[in-house]
């Protein structure tokens, strides 16, 4: 909108004009104009302006100063800042100067609307320049002749205007066109200056608002110039070989300036610099020897040079240039050593002599060789060995004993003063004492206290030890007056193991070793541990000592650490020295983990785990238990064994049930005689206080009827049954049999009774039989045939033999049975049974009558057995009789056993009825 | 001559006191610095002037760059101050007489110098001897400050050059140049001797006696 009026008013502006063309007769006219014209302002000061209207404009468009309106740039100069001087004069006042801008504008407000312009100027503020400060200058020598003067100055503050510096200088009565710099208001270059005279030199600084002058700098340019620094420099060694000549060409000539010099050198190479005393080099020069150098040795050097009497500035460092100084002689000995090796043989050495190659500044030139004596000590007359080497080593085949070496460096001018090494035949002497060593960056420091007596010097070795290389020998020497060194080019983490000897003018101490690291680091790998032995409640661990290389430090403890799956880690220290150690106190059957630690004083690291199981039982805890089972189960057996062979025929008993023959049942059945009982009751009667009635004395001989062969069990079988039915008739005749059994033995002595009753019984078992049963036909051929004094010959035999086996066993059951007389109780049980036969009746007795008879043909031995036996039943037989008035009770008695009763008779049966099995 | 030389001593003292280059108070230094520093001037002129001679001389071309060379001096030369003055008469004159014909002879000879300079061909020529009119106007000033110092009247404007006419040929123009330039040698040589034996009658300044104890 603003814009749009102001192209209106533009417009109206140029309607104006033409009008004003015509007006004026054809003239181009303003209507007005400011003053001043385009005024150039201080910042910060005041401005008036005043727009003094035409008055040709007056009269034609009513134009009057009250209707003037300022502007700067768009912006209406607030209506207080104006002032109207006349009709046609307006001005506007600024207080400060700061707030103007290009450009100020006068308008006219035309009818009170439209606005037009009448004039602007335009301004420019800014400030007046300050006084040029810190003025000064320097003559700089650019070539032989051309010395121009550059002059610097600090303008001071930014003028916003555009300024004018000059430098401008005179002579006292001379002036020189001023220098105007180009580009930048602070320094100037005066092309040609001349010497002296002297200059007065000021800058003037100047702009539309002012001028600056700076103080004036009055000086002659010979004492502010900055030479150029000598060239061709040249070095030459000279005759001796400490020094080197310099020369030089310089290049401001003596009546222009008297110059003075420093000279600095330095050992190429090296980085500091070394300066020749300037008192030296004070005074005007193109040459100087440079004293005190080392031979051989190169040297860089480099000049620079200033006014001789040090006003002005000094010249920039001439280019280098090195020099070699001349040779020298070495300034002195090789140091030397030795490695002995006698292992080979014990009288002869082999002596590694090694010694160092001297330092460039000790070599003092080039080493070309070295010459070595060796001379044996022990005997006067021995010549002196000769070698000359160019290496620094050399291997001798020595015979043992002292030896005196000695080694010079030569070079192409002489040779060093010799170095000596006794060796003598034995380290003999005091080492050194307290040997120590401390880290020191990336030194280790080896210190020793020293011996009691004068050491002349002391030889340090030192090697790294490894286990996977040879130690390698390095060394180096002390004066006697030192204890302690620093080594170099120690590695960290790595074991050395240091040697220091002390060498004395007549011999050599032994040496002191000592191992040490440069810095220590935790273990590379930690030890892997082992069992050796696992037992119940302790395992026993081993494990290798960690390498040299693997260590990085010593080792300061082992450290085992087991845990159960579940249970807490224990943690054991041990001595590094040891390799085993028992861990106690675990529980038995439990799996362990255990690992171990390696710690060196910078850290530790574990081994791999190893599991391991303690066992269940505890050494000599299973045999503890095995041998007394065993044991006890031994005695059981035995025990058992025992008691079976003890009980074997109540066993026998129960296994093979004595079946009662039925032949006897019959007998039973068939002889009612009350005779016979009478005598079976009048025997007890006699042996009241032996009461046999027991039943278990029957049952000893169903026993022994177990021994009996296979055989006899077949008959015996065959018995049973006949037992079977005739069972119930037996009883009584049984227990009374038995009754009868001991009182036998008594009446041994009565031979002539018994023969009676045998002869009687045969009868009588004959016809039973027959009459009873229906088999009783086969059983009377049988017994007609009957072998059975083969039998019952076969039968005592036994007996005999197993006599003395079965005698504790018979003797327990006599011993129920009243403790009688042992030494015939063999004899008494087979006589029992025959008693029994006999006591069952009277016919009994004639049946074993029959088996006797029978016997008649047997061996004669087993007859006379056969006799008396006889003789006893008829002695039985004769007192069962007599016993008759017992009968009745006995008889009360048996029906207890009935059952076993029978059994009684089987084996009686078999054994007298040897016709049994036919 | 006692009494300034005391006083300019006590003036180059206080002026050295604060350690500033001497030279910012030559005005109230006086006679002991600027005799120093004209008599440098002229040592340093003379060096100039003898390389500037053999330069010119080349260029001038044989004969006048033979070493042998000395022709008799012309009458038309004579409009250049000679030296040529009997040394016993000229040191029976008293400083001031010797310093005005100093700054006379100089006076005259940088306006023939002048002269010479535009006539010129080589640029590298024309600027040693631009270098060297330059350095002679400073001795000539440098000679009025000495007698100023010394309280002695400067001479009057230098006269201006006598209208003789050029020379109307080459050869002779040459051999003026030539003269002038052996002139200028005279004069250089002999002022440096003036002004040392002046620097030792006045009272040494401290810089004078620094100067002096280095060897000077």
């Amino acid at each position: 909108m603003l814009s749009g009026w102001n192209w209106v008013a533009c417009g109206f502006c140029l309607l104006l004009n033409i009008c004003f063309l015509e007006a004026s007769g054809g003239l181009v006219q303003s209507c007005g104009h400011i003053i001043p014209e385009s005024p150039v302002l201080a910042l910060g000061s005041n401005f008036t302006a005043l727009c003094i209207l035409n008055e040709s404009c007056l009269d034609f468009g009513n134009i009057y100063a009250s209707q003037i309106i300022w502007k700067i740039k768009n912006r209406v100069v607030p209506k207080e800042q104006y002032r109207e001087i006349n009709r046609t004069v307006s001005s506007v006042t600024f207080n400060d100067t700061s707030s103007l801008a290009t450009p100020l504008t006068c308008n006219i407000l035309a009818d009170g609307q439209i606005e037009q312009n009448i004039y602007g100027i335009t301004i420019t503020v800014g400030l007046p320049p300050e006084k040029p400060k810190n003025l000064s200058c320097v003559v700089h020598q650019v070539s032989q002749l051309t010395y121009p003067m550059i002059c610097t100055w600090n303008p001071g503050r930014h003028t916003f205007l555009d300024t004018q510096y000059r430098l401008k200088y005179r002579w006292a009565r001379e002036s020189f066109p001023d220098c105007v710099p180009t580009d930048v208001n602070n320094s100037c270059t005066i092309p040609d200056v001349h010497f002296f005279v002297n200059l007065e030199i000021w800058v003037e600084a100047a702009n539309a608002l002012g001028k600056a002058e700076s103080d004036p700098l009055v000086l002659d340019p010979i004492d502010i110039v900055k030479p150029l620094s000598p060239h061709n420099l040249s070095v030459s060694s000279g005759i001796l070989p400490t020094v080197l000549k310099l020369s030089w060409e310089n290049r401001i000539s003596d009546p222009v300036m008297k110059l003075k010099f420093n000279i600095r050198y330095r050992i190429t190479g090296d980085t500091n610099w070394m300066e020749v005393p300037s008192e030296d080099t004070a005074s005007p020069r193109t040459s100087f020897s440079v004293q005190g150098l080392r031979p051989y040795t190169e040297y860089v050097f480099s000049i620079r040079c200033m006014k001789e009497d040090g006003v002005g500035y000094w010249s920039d460092w001439s280019e280098e240039k090195t020099g070699i100084t001349t040779e020298d002689e070495p300034s002195k000995g090789p140091s030397l050593w030795r490695i002995i090796d006698a292992s080979h043989s014990p009288a002869f050495w082999t002596v590694h002599l090694m010694w160092k190659a001297l330092k460039p500044y000790e070599a003092n030139g080039v080493i070309l060789q070295y010459e070595l004596t060796v001379r044996d000590k022990s005997s006067l007359s021995s010549p002196l060995e000769k070698y000359n080497v160019t290496s620094t080593n050399l291997t001798l085949q020595l015979p043992n004993s002292t030896y005196e070496v000695t080694v010079i460096a030569r070079n192409r001018v002489g040779g060093s003063p010799p170095s000596v090494l006794l060796i003598p035949a034995s380290n003999s002497k005091a080492p050194v004492k307290n040997l120590r060593t401390l880290p020191k960056y990336d030194k280790l420091w080896v210190g020793w206290t020293a011996p009691n007596s004068y050491v002349l010097k002391y030889v340090i070795e030192w090697c790294l030890v490894s286990s996977t290389s040879d130690c390698i020998i390095e060394w180096q020497t002390a004066l006697g007056d030192v204890q302690g060194i620093d080594l170099k080019g120690i590695k960290p983490f790595k074991c050395y193991l240091i040697t220091v000897y002390p060498l004395y003018a007549d011999g050599q101490g032994s040496g002191q070793s000592v191992k040490a690291y440069l810095k220590q680091d935790r273990p590379s790998k930690g030890p892997t541990v082992q069992t050796k032995k696992v037992g119940k409640a302790e395992a026993v661990l081993t494990w290798n000592h960690l390498t040299v290389d693997e260590q990085n430090g010593f080792i300061r403890n082992y450290t085992i650490l087991y845990k159960t799956i579940d249970g807490n880690e224990t943690v054991v220290t041990v001595d590094p020295s040891k390799t085993e150690y028992t861990l106690s106190s675990l529980t038995s059957d439990t799996l362990y983990t255990v690992r171990m630690m390696a710690s060196t004083d910078n850290g530790s690291r574990s081994g791999p785990d190893f599991t391991f199981t303690t066992q269940k039982f505890g050494k000599g805890e299973i045999e503890a238990i095995v041998v007394p089972v065993c044991l006890a189960f031994l005695l059981i057996v035995l025990l058992a064994v025992l008691f079976c062979f003890n009980k074997r025929d109540l066993i026998k008993k129960h296994i093979w049930p004595i079946v009662p023959d039925p032949s006897k049942s019959n007998i039973a059945q068939w002889s009612p005689q009350v005779p016979a009982k009478h005598n079976f009751s009048s025997k007890d009667q006699m042996y009241p206080e032996g009461s046999f009635t027991d039943v278990s004395v029957v049952e000893i001989e169903a026993d022994d009827k177990k021994s009996f062969s296979e055989q006899d069990l077949k008959p015996f079988d065959l018995l049973k049954k006949e037992k079977s039915t005739s069972e119930g008739h037996s009883s009584g005749i049984g227990g009374s049999s038995c009754m009868s059994s001991p009182r036998q033995s008594v009446s041994d002595s009565d031979d002539g009774e018994t023969t009676q009753n045998t002869s009687s019984t045969v009868q009588y078992s004959t016809v039973v039989l027959n009459g009873y049963r229906d088999q009783t036909p086969v059983q009377v051929f049988s017994r007609s045939e009957s072998t059975q004094p083969l039998l019952d010959s076969e039968e005592r035999s036994e007996d005999h033999a197993g006599g003395g086996d079965s005698t504790a066993e018979r003797q327990q059951y006599f011993r129920q049975n009243g403790g009688q007389d042992e030494t015939n109780t063999d004899r008494l049980c087979f006589e029992r049974t025959k008693q029994i036969t006999h006591a069952n009746e009277g016919d009994l007795v004639g049946f074993v009558q029959l088996q006797i008879s029978g016997q008649s043909s047997q061996p004669l031995g087993l007859g006379m057995e056969k006799n008396t036996q006889e003789a006893a039943l008829s002695n039985v037989l004769q007192t069962s009789t007599e016993g008759q008035t017992v009968r009745p009770e006995i008889v009360e008695e048996n029906p207890l056993s009935v059952d076993e009763m029978p059994k009684s008779y089987l084996p009686q049966t078999v054994r007298q009825g040897g016709y049994m099995p036919q | 001559g006692d009494s300034w030389g005391i006083f300019t001593f006590l003036c180059a003292a206080l002026c050295n006191l604060p350690a500033l280059p001497a030279l910012n108070c030559s005005e109230e230094l006086g006679a002991g610095q600027s005799i120093q520093q004209t008599y440098d001037l002229t040592r340093y002129l003379e060096h100039q002037l003898r390389t500037l001679a053999g330069t010119y001389l080349n260029y001038l071309g044989p004969p006048f760059n033979e070493p042998d060379f000395n022709p008799p001096r012309l009458a038309r030369a004579e409009r250049v101050p000679s030296a040529t003055v009997d040394l016993d008469l000229w040191r029976g004159l008293t400083d001031n007489a010797r310093l005005a014909a100093n700054y006379r002879a100089y006076s005259r000879l940088l306006c023939y110098l002048r002269v010479l300079d535009g006539q010129v061909g080589t640029a590298e020529l024309r600027h040693r001897l631009a270098h060297f009119c330059a350095s002679l106007q400073g001795l000539v000033l440098s000679i009025g400050g000495v007698m100023s110092s010394l309280g002695y009247p400067l001479p009057a404007g230098p006269p201006a050059p006598s209208g003789a006419p050029p020379a109307s040929n080459d050869f002779l123009k040459k051999m003026d140049d030539f003269w002038l330039l052996k002139e200028l040698q005279t004069w250089l040589w002999r002022s440096a001797k003036d002004f040392n034996r002046l620097k030792k009658r006045v009272p040494p300044a401290v810089v004078t006696l620094r100067l002096e104890a280095r060897g000077f």
